[in-house]
């Protein structure tokens, strides 16, 4: 579904992608973790080009992002994107954040698109916020519309980029609920996240960055069991630890 | 001091025998002010629009030409702009062209040099505000809007215009007011828009407290009404839930 061979990216000397290289199947869930800074979340963005890079290549379903020739735009309409501040579209009602993409960029007509966008919020327990505005809606209910939102697009692949990160501790776990039942239902998902129950609970595989690279790379068991790394291990040591 | 103030003055037939008032001077000197003003700003704000979004995207190309037409715009004085356009623009034209311009009734030629003069300085300021409005948008937005699939202008015009757009209101409320006081200076290539009418009057009726009173008043309401109605425009666009909003 995914596939990245030797991703480098660089700003000026900066390195922030080094090499990076891994695979991705269909109905897999990968947990992608790593200290701030590390480059997960440069790395989960190449995917769909929203961030360019100078070298290696990333096939999504069978299209290269980074050629020239790709249209990234139909490329992107397929691979759903959840962001760390929801990002949802302040001026327009909550089902119109649903449905308006469906409409402009796949072309369904509004009536459809505005069933789909209520079938979708009813899924996240969201319905009844239907007619109302992303602010007036608390952090956590703004990120289920948003994952919502994603999917009304009928994605073959979620990419997650710390969908909990911006969000009070209580909120966390509705958010994490909606993901694991979509994990459960096979979607495939490539999640950035320092949620390791989250991780333990559904992922199949877990990648660990340090410094841009792409340090460990392992079934969830290996990785919680026995990381291979002395860098997986401290900083396993520490977010686990509380 | 004595002065000898007379009210009266502004209902008395004009010297001139045009079967006008004095106070019909001002009238029309009114509706040259707000004609000529709002029509420069209607432009203004559609060039201001496109060159504030210029301004913000990834082409370097576009992005240095609207930098530079807004510099230009912006830096020379609006006095001088104005002679540029007047005086030295026909004179540049194709000479099919220009003369055809200067054999125009003069009225015209005065209101056309001042509205494209007035529209392309303000255009300028409100390009500022909307790159300002762009670039003052969480960067997340334009994400999330190429990740749903949109193109770079469909993301400019569902996501980051009506947003960026609300934000301005405020500050487009002062250039709007702008607009009205800084015609004023068209008064300097004979267009008879309000203060050169008040000009005229003290010349006529040597009456000058009366006359620049009057023409005060009339600017103040002008802007009144201006502030008003983009206070209303302020809050029927204003986002539930969102700052400013309720």
């Amino acid at each position: 579904m995914i596939s990245m061979n030797k991703v480098s990216k660089h700003y000026g000397s900066f390195q922030v992608l080094a090499d990076c290289t891994t695979e991705v199947h269909k109905g897999e869930v990968i947990v992608v973790c790593g200290p701030s800074g590390s480059g997960k979340s440069t790395l989960i963005k190449c995917v769909n080009g929203l961030e360019p890079f100078q070298s290696g290549e990333i096939i999504v379903n069978g299209v290269s992002v980074g050629d020239p020739k790709t249209n990234l735009s139909k490329l992107r309409s397929t691979v759903g994107m959840v962001f760390q501040n929801f990002e949802l579209f302040p001026h327009m009602r909550i089902i119109d954040n649903l449905a308006i993409a469906q409409v402009k960029v796949l072309g369904r007509n509004p009536e459809q698109a505005r069933e789909k966008g209520l079938k979708l919020l009813d899924r996240v327990g969201l319905r009844v916020q239907a007619e109302k505005y992303p602010g007036q809606l608390s952090g956590g209910q703004q990120q289920r519309v948003a994952i919502a939102r994603a999917l009304s697009m009928d994605p073959i692949c979620m990419l997650f980029d710390e969908p909990t990160s911006a969000l009070d501790p209580e909120m966390i776990n509705e958010v994490l609920d909606v993901m694991t039942e979509l994990a459960q239902e096979g979607m495939t998902m490539m999640c950035v996240t320092h949620e390791m129950g989250f991780a333990r609970r559904v992922a199949n595989r877990v990648i660990f960055m340090d410094q841009g690279r792409i340090v460990e790379d392992d079934s969830k068991e290996a990785f919680f069991g026995n990381p291979r790394s002395e860098r997986a291990q401290q900083f396993l040591a520490k977010i686990l630890h509380h | 001091m004595a002065y000898n103030w007379n009210w009266g003055v502004f209902l008395q037939p004009t010297a001139t025998g045009d079967d006008s008032t004095y106070l019909g001077w001002m009238f029309y000197g009114l509706k040259m002010t707000i004609g000529l003003s709002l029509s420069a700003w209607v432009i203004a704000l559609l060039l201001g629009a496109v060159v504030g979004v210029l301004r913000t995207v990834p082409n370097r190309w576009l992005a240095g030409i609207a930098t530079a037409y807004v510099e230009v715009f912006r830096n020379i004085p609006l006095l001088v702009q104005l002679f540029l356009w007047y005086f030295v623009m026909p004179e540049l034209l194709p000479e099919k062209l220009g003369n055809a311009f200067k054999q125009t009734n003069p009225i015209v030629q005065q209101f056309l040099s001042s509205m494209v003069c007035l529209a392309l300085f303000t255009s300028a300021r409100v390009a500022e505000q909307v790159r300002s409005g762009i670039n003052s948008l969480p960067p997340g937005q334009k994400n999330a809007g190429l990740a749903l699939g949109f193109t770079l202008p469909q993301t400019y015009r569902h996501v980051m215009l009506p947003m960026a757009v609300r934000l301005i209101v405020p500050p487009l409320t002062s250039e709007f007011l702008n607009i009205f006081k800084n015609s004023a200076v068209c008064s300097t290539i004979g267009l008879l828009e309000l203060a050169a009418q008040g000009r005229q009057l003290v010349d006529y009726t040597a009456q000058p407290y009366e006359s620049f009173i009057a023409v005060t008043v009339a600017y103040l309401l002008l802007n009144v009404v201006v502030m008003f109605g983009m206070r209303w425009v302020e809050a029927h666009v204003r986002v539930p839930g969102y700052i400013g909003g309720k």
